[in-house]
């Protein structure tokens, strides 16, 4: 320490003192003694137990201030001369002051925040959100997936033009792949047949209802083992309970990112949402694919057939954008602008996966 | 009550200018910053109250006003109480949405009513924590005049609620049920100016140091002009934006625009388009009309604040505010977000520095008559949750 500093505060430091009753300051001087803080100035003396006292954190920057239970307070100018005789009357910052005052700790708590960030993100978060899901009744999904279904009716879906008996065929045929799965690991579904405004598509709600659209049953030409790959990757959300898992996921992202941006702005706080869900719901993608493959070996169905539907999907697609030199999907996803948005994993590495997997089906039937 | 003021008023009746100050450092705030990340995230968030407690402790530390210092003195322990009773409302809150609209609606309802008692509450925990030259601030607003300040609400809840029991079928809702789903939106745009206008007039008429009180001054016509111009503003940017992404994407491809029989009725590419031309509209509209509005009302506020003895003026320029605005987002983008605590301060820095003090009584002549009553500190944490900011 500063030995001139030493000599200065060794008598006491000088401050204003505003004892919290006028608004007008009085020349003080404080002393530390015996864990008990002593004021004393022109006409008076105060004795504060020093343990009651709100110091100041020391800072690079700023003047000294502290304050006493019943709002008197004591401050000083010169930020130096204080924190020389803080330490020259014993007391020390605490751990955190100290951090804050260091950029080294400051540096290493950005790289710990980075590290353990990832690490929540990429393990904490989806086991958590599993644990939670687990420990929710399975009533929750169902009356989560019924609110669903109703508002998409609304908006998007039209009652379905398929005939009855095609709707029970098709029913049927997943019903029957089903059967080979061992007792017990299918979880409560119910298809649901549209027509709609979104073209081809299938997803499933929380709760087991899954949903279809007549243009995907048309893209495929009604065929019902195509039908039943494509509801055995949706079973495979429903089995995971994706849809409320998604939910605890974006809960959680939306809380910390606007506690960490505070109330800056809630459009910065919504793109770590976006992003973060992106990578997410691929991940489940991923797990629906694989489950749709188990159903689908155990059924006796090549998952060669999902092959079929990417490769529907993607003809429809081509006329769309037959006038650009590419695919408007290969060139959008391929980029890693289209990676980070979208919500599922590229059609070629899907393509990929269930390619293999059909292999792995022929060498072993 | 008021008599040590008349006389101090009329001993020292020539004006006092009292500046603003604000001395925060934005690498200073930046290692708080990171360092209270960290404890948060270990702490799992029970550390929030403290880290809030030690933002707002610096700022106040460094807001001097005529010179003199502003102080903070929430007790972190009992703003975690209330932190846990509100996140649990909170949670409450944001699940029963998602089960039926009824479980929604009942939790808005519930949330609405309790809404101007937690802002009351907010209030008086906020500023019996705050002091300038050790004397506390109060605020007298009651729980009533919380209440009569949220009236404007009422009207577009009565629409909904004719809506509601006009129908007689919910199934099959008449063509004027939606419809007035547009009127309940432009009502509550409507009333909305009225209803910041009360709520500002609640905060600015009861401020209190100790016992020289704050009336606001502005009115409803004011405000209504504010809202007018600052909408102009906003509509500036967002038709050209608007116009050149239509433009880019009827030029791009006009044969994959809406295109039945495509997988999907919108492309990736085109998703991205609009996405990236909504984000362009929304983030112009918030880089110009946001500072515009703030610096327009800040100015009005706190220039309309004041009583017979003491009044605020604020100079707040839309100019050097837009161009710090504009900095900082670009900022903020470029360093992935660890530019955010030097874009608080400097931002701290601009609206505090453009108000002045003017007072006819001498500071050092205040006295104290009587310690503030502390209010809750739940109503802090709502404040955090629920989204009423005291602001500046």
């Amino acid at each position: 320490m500063d030995l001139t500093a030493t000599a200065h505060v060794s008598k006491g430091l000088a401050a204003s003192y505003f004892d919290g009753v006028t608004a007008r300051a009085q020349a003080a001087t404080l002393r530390l003694v015996a864990g008990d803080l002593i004021l004393t100035g022109e006409g008076f003396e105060r004795c504060v137990c020093a343990s009651d006292v709100q110091w100041p954190e020391r800072t690079r920057y700023g003047l000294r201030v502290a304050h006493f239970a019943d709002g008197g307070s004591v401050q000083c100018a010169d930020a130096a001369l204080w924190d020389a005789w803080r330490q020259y009357s014993g007391q020390s910052d605490s751990w955190v002051v100290k951090a804050q005052q260091s950029w080294r700790s400051v540096l290493v708590s950005l790289l710990l925040l980075a590290l353990l960030g990832t690490a929540v993100y990429q393990w904490g978060l989806p086991w958590a959100a599993r644990a939670l899901v687990a420990a929710t009744p399975q009533s929750v999904d169902s009356s989560l997936g019924q609110a669903s279904l109703s508002a998409i009716d609304e908006s998007l879906m039209q009652p379905s033009e398929l005939p009855l008996d095609e709707q029970a065929r098709l029913s049927a045929a997943f019903a029957r792949a089903l059967a080979a799965q061992p007792v017990g690991t299918v979880p409560v579904w119910q298809l649901v047949f549209r027509k709609s405004r979104i073209g081809p598509n299938a997803f499933a709600l929380p709760g087991g209802t899954m949903v279809m659209t007549d243009e995907m049953v048309t893209l495929v030409g009604a065929d019902d083992k195509v039908i039943t790959a494509v509801f055995a990757h949706e079973l495979g959300h429903v089995r995971h309970r994706h849809g409320l898992r998604m939910l605890v996921q974006a809960t959680v992202i939306a809380g910390v990112s606007s506690v960490v941006l505070g109330d800056f702005s809630t459009l910065q706080a919504g793109v770590p949402l976006l992003l973060g869900q992106a990578s997410y719901s691929r991940d489940a993608e991923k797990e629906a694919d694989a489950e749709a493959v188990r159903i689908l070996q155990a059924a006796g169905i090549s998952p060669g057939v999902m092959v079929t539907l990417f490769e529907k999907l993607a003809a429809e697609n081509k006329p769309a954008a037959s006038d650009r030199k590419d695919s408007v999907d290969s060139t959008a996803q391929s980029s890693w602008l289209g990676i980070a948005f979208a919500s599922h994993p590229s059609d070629a590495d899907r393509i990929a996966y269930f390619k293999q997997a059909a292999r792995d089906f022929q060498e072993k039937s | 009550m008021y008599d040590s003021f008349s006389k101090a008023g009329v001993q020292h009746s020539e004006a006092h200018h009292l500046p603003i100050e604000f001395t925060g450092s934005g690498s200073e705030y930046f290692r708080m910053w990171i360092v209270n990340l960290l404890l948060m995230f270990v702490t799992l968030g029970i550390y929030y109250p403290w880290a809030k407690v030690r933002r707002l402790r610096y700022f106040h530390a460094n807001t001097l006003v005529g010179g003199e210092p502003m102080g903070f003195h929430a007790d972190p322990k009992k703003m975690l109480k209330g932190y846990f009773l509100v996140g649990v409302l909170f949670a409450l809150y944001s699940a029963a949405g998602n089960f039926s609209a009824l479980t929604g609606f009942l939790a808005f309802v519930i949330v609405a009513a309790i809404w101007p008692a937690l802002l009351k509450s907010s209030m008086q925990f906020r500023l019996a924590n705050t002091s300038w030259r050790g004397l506390r601030f109060h605020f007298k607003g009651s729980v009533g005049g919380a209440y009569r300040a949220v009236v404007p609400l009422f009207v577009p809840s009565l629409v909904i609620l004719a809506a509601v029991v006009g129908v007689d079928d919910a199934n099959k809702p008449p063509v004027w049920y939606f419809a007035s789903l547009g009127v309940v939106v432009l009502v509550t745009l409507a009333v909305f100016p009225w209803l910041l206008w009360n709520l500002k007039q609640y905060q600015h008429n009861h401020y209190a140091l100790p016992s020289l009180q704050t009336t606001f001054k502005a009115t409803l016509g004011s405000f209504y002009k504010l809202f007018l111009k600052a909408l102009g503003v906003l509509l500036l940017p967002i038709g050209p934006v608007a116009a050149l992404s239509m433009g880019v994407v009827l030029l791009g491809n006009s044969t994959f625009f809406f295109n039945a029989t495509s997988r999907s009725a919108i492309s990736p590419a085109m998703a991205l388009t609009f996405l990236f031309a909504g984000f362009a509209a929304v983030a112009t509209a918030l880089v110009i009309a946001r500072p515009y509005f703030t610096a327009r009302l800040q100015n009005l506020v706190w220039t309309r604040t004041g009583n017979v003895s003491l009044r605020f003026i604020s100079d707040l320029r839309f100019s050097s505010l837009l161009w710090l605005i504009i900095k900082n987002w670009l900022l903020v983008i470029l360093t992935f977000g660890l530019y955010w605590p030097f874009a608080a301060v400097a931002v701290a820095r601009m609206r505090l520095e453009a108000i002045t003090v003017k007072t006819r009584v001498d500071p050092d002549t205040l006295v104290s008559q009587m310690r503030a009553v502390e209010g809750e500190a739940a109503g802090d944490v709502a404040g955090d949750l629920f989204g009423l900011d005291i602001g500046l």
